[in-house]
């Protein structure tokens, strides 16, 4: 369910989706890049651990706030990690590319309020290539693949995918499939 | 009373402003709040999934209490 890399998944479905229409491939970003907003979000987990202690160091007692006070204060920063984790797995969960037997369709969710979907027939992708860089990339296996349709410019790109070099081979395979060898 | 004279600052005179920054947050953070309700809506109907449906009701529940935060830090401060 929380699998970067989804062969033939069975319970997902997409907004559009023909009825004779099949997802083959559904792919997200590798899980360790969630890495992005994990360590924050432990950083400000254990900011009041260490905050008092810093602000003595500055010649401040925090605790002569009132107590109804440094418990708002408690309460918004673990509201603050709250928000960073719930939508760090939004956009890691939603931000999917999905290859179907007829198109690729690229779902991006970039900020709260802006959605693109880039789609390309199957018919039209002329090729995919696979790049796989950085040291974490190196270690886990992930990349980029970007997708070249006949209208000559980079159609859809997707960002740091869990076996890239597959994910491209198996765009061509279905590409081939439809337009033929 | 409550004063902490020996320190650099002095506590009754930045009080009014924790707490007006503290209801300004609360507020933000509620608003920010239902429109994640919005934005998961619209992600749940882009990619349905079957915990489409949790991450809806998680980011509505999330909403009332940010909006229940706000109302009670207004009450109390």
């Amino acid at each position: 369910m929380f699998s970067a890399y989804l062969e033939n998944p069975t319970q997902y479905f997409f907004e559009g989706q023909d009825s004779d229409e099949k997802i083959v491939l559904l792919v997200r970003a590798h899980l360790i890049t969630n890495l992005s907003w994990i360590i924050p979000a432990i950083l400000i987990f254990l900011i009041p651990f260490f905050l008092p202690s810093a602000v003595l160091f500055l010649g401040f007692d925090l605790f002569s706030i009132p107590q109804t006070f440094l418990s708002a204060l408690l309460i918004i920063n673990y509201l603050l990690v709250l928000i960073i984790t719930f939508e760090g797995f939004l956009y890691w969960y939603f931000n999917v590319n999905i290859i179907t037997n007829k198109r690729v369709i690229d779902v991006d969710f970039e900020s709260i309020l802006f959605k693109n979907i880039d789609t390309a027939p199957l018919s039209m992708i002329q090729e995919a290539n696979a790049s796989v860089g950085g040291f974490l990339g190196i270690i886990f296996n992930f990349g980029h693949v970007f997708i070249q349709t006949a209208g000559a410019k980079v159609a859809i790109d997707m960002k740091n995918v869990p076996n890239p070099s597959l994910v491209a081979d198996r765009i061509m395979d279905e590409a081939h499939g439809v337009v033929g060898p | 009373m409550i004063t902490n004279t020996g320190a650099l600052f002095n506590v009754t005179t930045i009080i009014p402003f924790v707490k007006l920054a503290i209801l300004v947050i609360l507020f933000f953070y509620a608003i920010f709040a239902l429109l994640i309700v919005r934005q998961v809506d619209l992600m749940s109907k882009t990619l349905i999934t079957p915990i489409s449906p949790v991450v809806l009701a998680a980011s509505i529940i999330h909403a009332g209490f940010a909006v229940g935060f706000f109302i009670l830090a207004f009450g109390i401060l």
